[in-house]
C-alpha cells in the first residue's frame, strides 16, 4: 500500500490497463439483464396416468464453469405443483420468493381453494410477459406440472418472453434436442395417457437425463426428479445418474482411441 | 490541473483511473422481445356466415413446441369455454401478444355487454381491435389478426389487420407463414380471379368470371385444401386444423388432424 | 367518572395533569365489550382461541373468521372493534412480509410483536387519530430447525466456516398481547375481553411456566375456558374458534392453522361436560372487583 489512500483498492493501470469506468457509472441510461449469469441448463417433464413427472439437474454453470452442483430447480408449490426452472439462476430465485410470498396470501384464509398448477402457469406466464415487455426480462424458461381444475394432468411451458404453450411431454434448452424426440418415440401423442404409467415416465425421465448428461456439456450427473400423483408431491432431489455406458464413446473421432 | 500541494495528480503520478465521465458508448439492448411461433390462419366469409382456421403448430425455430396450440379464439364469450361468443379472432405471429392481444380483446367485448347491455358488433369490435393495435405502435403487438363474425345484415363479415392497426372488410384473407402460398389460391378460388367465362370473346374482349358468396361446404373444402396444401410446402404449418364456422346458429369448432412431419 | 368534564379527554395524545391518556383508557373499555379472545403457550406449539358472539342468526355458521393468519408461523386473534383488529391484521401482514423481503426468511414472533406494538403505541401520539380499539394475543412458533433462506438453491458447505452448528437449539414458541396503549408483553397465558378476568383465573390454575401441559391438552383447555368466560354473557349465543401453531414435527409442523373439526369438536364437547358438573357443585367462577387485577404483572 502506498501513501495515497486515495487509490488504495484501485487497480493499477500499469497492470491492468486503464479501468474502464463505464462500470462505475452512477448517471446514464438505467441497466436491465442483458444476459443471464449463472444458468441452469434443461427441464424435461412427462405427463402420465394420473400425474406428471419432471426433472432437471442440480447444476447451475457460470458461462462454461460448473459454478454450483448441488442447485434445487424444481421448486414446489403448495402440495400438488412444480414448477422446474432453467436460465438464470437468482432470477429464479426472485421467482421463488414471489411464489412464497404468494403461497402464503393464499393461505390467509382457509377456504381451501388452492391455486392448481395451471393457475400458478397464467400467473407466471403473465410475470414474464409483463417483465419482457418492459424490456427487463426474468432470464427463464420454466415448466410447470401439477393438475388442472378437473383434477387431470397440467402440463405446461412459459419463457421469458412470455410464450406459452402445453404437450404431453415438454424440454427446455437443449432437452428440447435431445429429449423430446424420445419421449416423443416412448410416448406418441396419439397414444392415450391412460396406457402411460407413472413408473414407465419416471424411467423415461432418467433415461433422458441420462443422454444430456453424455451430450450436454452444460450439464450434471446428479438431478432432481419430482413426481406428482393425486397423493401429492415426491420429490427426490439427490439422484445419481447410473448404469453409465461411455462405450459409445469409442467410435467417436478425436475422442476414443481413434484420434484422427 | 495541479493540485493545492504543488504536486501532480495522484491518478497520473501513480497510474491510476478514477471515476472519470466517460465517453464510453451507452451499452446496447441485446435483448430482442419477440420470436416467430410460426403457423398459418385463414378466413373466409360466405352470404350468411364465416369461417376462420388456422392450424396448431406452435414452433421457435426448427423446433415444435406443441402439436396443438390453438391460433383460434372465441370473443366476449360467457365462460372459459367461449361460450354464448359471437365473434371470433384468430392471431399469428408472436404467440405470447397473440393471447395478450385475445384476452385485451376478450375484455373489451364483455366490458361492453356488460356496460351497455347488448353485445357488441362486429363493426364496433373491428374498429376497437384495430385501436388496441395503433395505441401500441411504437412497440407493436407483432401479430397478423384475422377477426369474424356476422354483420348487421346477417352477412358474414371478415376484417384483416396488420400488426399496428390498419385494418380493412375483405372476402378472404391468409396470414401467418404460408400467407403466401395461400393468398393467390384464395384469390383464385374465391374471388376467381384470372377466371374467365369460356369463349365469352377473344384475348382482352375476354368476360371475367364474376364473384359470388360460395355455399359453407365449398369454402370447407377450400380451407381443408389450403391447408392442406401449405403443410407439404411449409415446414412451420402442420399437425392439426382448427376452423371456427361462425352462423346464425353460434359458433362450430371443428378440428381435423394435418400431417405431422 | 372523575375525568368527564375537564377536557382532558377529548383530544388523544393529550395527558391529563395526573399523567393519564384518557382516548387510550377509553380505548381499553372497548376492549372489555368484546368477545374474550385468549392465548396458551406450551412447550410445543401455541393455541389461539376466542368467544365469538353471534349477533344475528342470518350470518352463516363458521364463517366471518375473528382468528388470522399473518405468516406461515403466525396467528393472530384480537378482542374489541373488529374493524379495528382486521387493519391490525393488515399491517402485521405487511411487516412480515417485509421482513421477509430484507431478510429472506419468516420474522421471529418476537420482532413482529416489537414492530405491532410500536405500531399501536404511534396511534396514541397524534390528535389526528385515536388508538387502536383492541387487545390483540400473538401466537406463533419459531422454527427450532434451520430454515433454508427463501430463494435458497444449495445446502451450502457442510463443515468449516459458514458450515453447519451441531446442536445449537433455537426457536420456540412465543405468544404476546398488544394492548391499545402499545404495552405488550410476552406471556404463558394471555386472555383478553368481556371474560378475561374469568379466564385468567382458570389459566392461572394450568401452571403453564411449568410446561407440562400438551399442546392437544391445550386445545381443551382453551375451549373449556371460553365457555367458561361465556358463562357471563349466557343471553348471547357465540361460536368457539380455535386455531394452533405447533413445533415442526407436531400436528401443524410450524405453521398457523385451524384446530381440525374433530378435534374442535371433542375439546367443546369436553368443556361442556365440564361445565355441567361444575354446575351441579355449585361452584361460582372467581370474580374480581372491576379495574383490578386486569395484568398479572406489570
Amino acid at each position: 500500500m502506498n501513501h495515497y489512500p486515495e487509490v488504495w483498492g484501485r487497480p493499477r493501470d500499469d497492470i491492468y490497463g486503464p479501468y474502464n469506468s463505464s462500470y462505475l457509472q452512477t448517471t446514464g441510461p438505467k441497466t436491465h439483464t442483458q444476459s443471464p449469469a449463472v444458468t441452469g441448463t434443461s427441464v424435461i417433464a412427462v405427463k402420465f396416468n394420473g400425474g406428471v413427472a419432471i426433472a432437471a439437474d442440480n447444476l447451475a454453470s457460470y458461462g462454461s464453469l460448473a459454478r454450483f452442483t448441488d442447485v434445487k430447480r424444481l421448486r414446489v408449490f403448495g402440495d400438488s405443483a412444480v414448477v422446474g426452472f432453467s436460465g438464470d439462476v437468482s432470477d429464479m430465485q426472485y421467482i421463488d420468493r414471489l411464489l412464497e410470498s404468494l403461497d402464503i396470501r393464499e393461505n390467509y384464509s382457509t377456504h381451501g381453494n388452492m391455486m392448481n398448477a395451471k393457475n400458478l402457469h397464467t400467473y407466471l406466464s403473465k410475470v414474464l410477459y409483463k417483465r419482457r415487455s418492459e424490456f427487463n426480462p426474468l432470464w427463464n424458461h420454466i415448466l410447470v406440472a401439477g393438475f388442472d381444475e378437473d383434477k387431470k394432468p397440467f402440463l405446461s411451458s412459459a419463457d421469458l418472453l412470455g410464450t406459452t404453450y402445453s404437450a404431453p411431454h415438454l424440454a427446455t434448452g437443449f432437452g428440447a434436442h435431445l429429449a423430446i424426440p424420445i419421449l416423443r418415440r416412448l410416448f406418441p401423442e396419439e397414444k392415450p395417457l391412460e396406457e402411460i404409467s407413472k413408473g414407465e415416465a419416471e424411467a423415461a425421465l432418467r433415461e433422458c437425463l441420462k443422454v444430456l448428461w453424455y451430450r450436454d456439456a452444460r450439464s450434471l450427473d446428479k438431478y432432481s426428479i419430482a413426481v406428482i400423483t393425486a397423493e401429492g408431491v415426491e420429490i427426490k432431489e439427490d439422484q445419481v445418474i447410473e448404469a453409465q455406458s461411455w462405450a459409445f464413446a469409442e467410435s467417436i473421432r478425436g475422442y476414443g482411441a481413434q484420434v484422427n | 490541473m495541479m493540485s493545492f500541494m504543488g504536486h501532480q495528480p495522484q491518478s497520473q503520478a501513480v497510474g491510476y483511473t478514477f471515476s472519470q465521465p466517460t465517453n464510453a458508448p451507452n451499452k446496447e439492448h441485446s435483448f430482442y422481445p419477440y420470436t416467430d411461433n410460426g403457423g398459418s390462419t385463414l378466413g373466409i366469409t360466405g352470404a350468411d356466415f364465416a369461417i376462420l382456421a388456422g392450424d396448431t403448430r406452435s414452433v421457435a425455430g426448427y423446433n415444435i413446441n406443441s402439436r396443438y396450440a390453438p391460433k383460434v379464439f372465441k370473443i366476449g364469450g360467457d365462460d372459459d369455454t367461449g361460450e354464448g361468443a359471437h365473434i371470433i379472432l384468430s392471431v399469428v405471429g408472436f404467440a405470447a401478444d397473440g393471447q395478450a392481444l385475445k384476452e385485451r380483446l376478450d375484455a373489451v367485448v364483455k366490458m361492453y355487454k356488460y356496460q351497455h347491455g347488448k353485445p357488441m358488433s362486429v363493426r364496433a369490435c373491428a374498429q376497437r381491435l384495430s385501436t388496441i393495435l395503433y395505441q401500441k405502435r411504437f412497440f407493436p403487438y407483432y401479430v397478423h389478426a384475422i377477426l369474424a363474425g356476422l354483420d348487421e345484415e346477417g352477412k358474414g363479415a371478415l376484417y384483416s389487420y396488420d400488426p399496428v392497426g390498419s385494418y380493412e372488410r375483405e372476402q378472404c384473407r391468409a396470414a401467418g407463414s404460408a400467407a403466401s402460398l395461400i393468398m393467390p389460391f384464395l384469390d383464385n378460388q374465391v374471388n376467381f380471379k384470372n377466371q374467365y367465362i369460356p369463349s365469352s370473346g377473344d384475348g382482352h374482349a375476354l368476360e371475367p368470371k364474376k364473384p359470388e358468396p360460395l355455399p359453407r361446404e365449398t369454402v370447407e373444402q377450400l380451407v381443408r385444401d389450403a391447408f392442406t396444401s401449405a403443410v407439404e410446402r411449409h415446414i412451420e404449418v402442420g399437425d392439426g386444423l382448427q376452423m371456427m364456422v361462425i352462423t346464425q346458429n353460434g359458433i362450430e369448432e371443428i378440428y381435423t388432424p394435418l400431417k405431422k412431419d | 367518572m372523575t375525568s368527564i368534564g375537564t377536557g382532558y379527554d377529548l383530544s388523544n395524545s393529550v395527558f391529563s395533569p395526573d399523567g393519564r391518556n384518557f382516548q387510550v383508557e377509553y380505548a381499553a373499555k372497548a376492549v372489555e365489550n368484546g368477545g374474550t379472545a385468549i392465548g396458551i403457550r406450551c412447550k410445543d406449539g401455541v393455541v389461539l382461541a376466542v368467544e365469538k358472539i353471534i349477533t344475528s342468526k342470518l350470518l352463516k355458521p363458521g364463517a366471518n373468521k375473528r382468528i388470522a393468519t399473518v405468516d406461515r408461523h403466525v396467528g393472530i386473534v384480537s378482542a374489541g372493534l373488529v374493524p379495528d383488529g382486521r387493519h391490525f391484521v393488515s399491517r402485521a401482514r405487511d411487516e412480515a412480509a417485509s421482513w421477509r423481503s430484507v431478510y429472506k426468511g419468516p420474522i421471529p414472533v418476537s420482532a413482529l410483536s416489537n414492530r405491532l406494538g410500536s405500531y399501536v403505541q404511534a396511534y396514541t401520539l397524534y390528535s389526528s387519530v385515536r388508538p387502536f380499539g383492541v387487545t390483540a394475543i400473538v401466537g406463533g412458533w419459531d422454527s427450532e430447525a434451520e430454515l433454508a433462506v427463501d430463494g435458497q438453491v444449495g445446502s451450502g458447505p457442510k463443515s468449516g466456516s459458514g458450515g453447519k452448528v451441531d446442536g445449537a437449539r433455537a426457536g420456540g414458541p412465543g405468544l404476546y398481547m398488544i394492548e391499545p396503549s402499545g404495552l405488550y408483553w410476552g406471556y404463558y397465558g394471555a386472555a383478553t375481553g368481556k371474560g378475561r378476568q374469568a379466564a385468567k383465573a382458570e389459566l392461572e390454575k394450568l401452571d403453564l411456566s411449568s410446561g407440562n401441559l400438551s399442546l392437544v391438552d391445550a386445545v381443551k383447555e382453551a375451549a373449556r375456558i371460553i365457555y367458561v368466560a361465556h358463562e357471563d354473557s349466557k343471553d348471547k349465543d357465540f361460536e368457539l374458534e380455535m386455531s394452533w401453531i405447533s413445533s415442526l414435527d407436531g400436528p401443524t409442523h410450524g405453521r398457523h392453522e385451524e384446530v381440525p373439526k374433530q378435534l374442535l369438536e371433542e375439546a367443546e364437547k369436553a368443556a361442556k361436560r365440564s361445565l355441567e358438573g361444575e354446575d351441579e357443585e355449585e361452584e361460582e367462577v372467581a370474580k374480581d372487583g372491576p379495574n383490578q387485577g386486569e395484568r398479572m404483572e406489570e
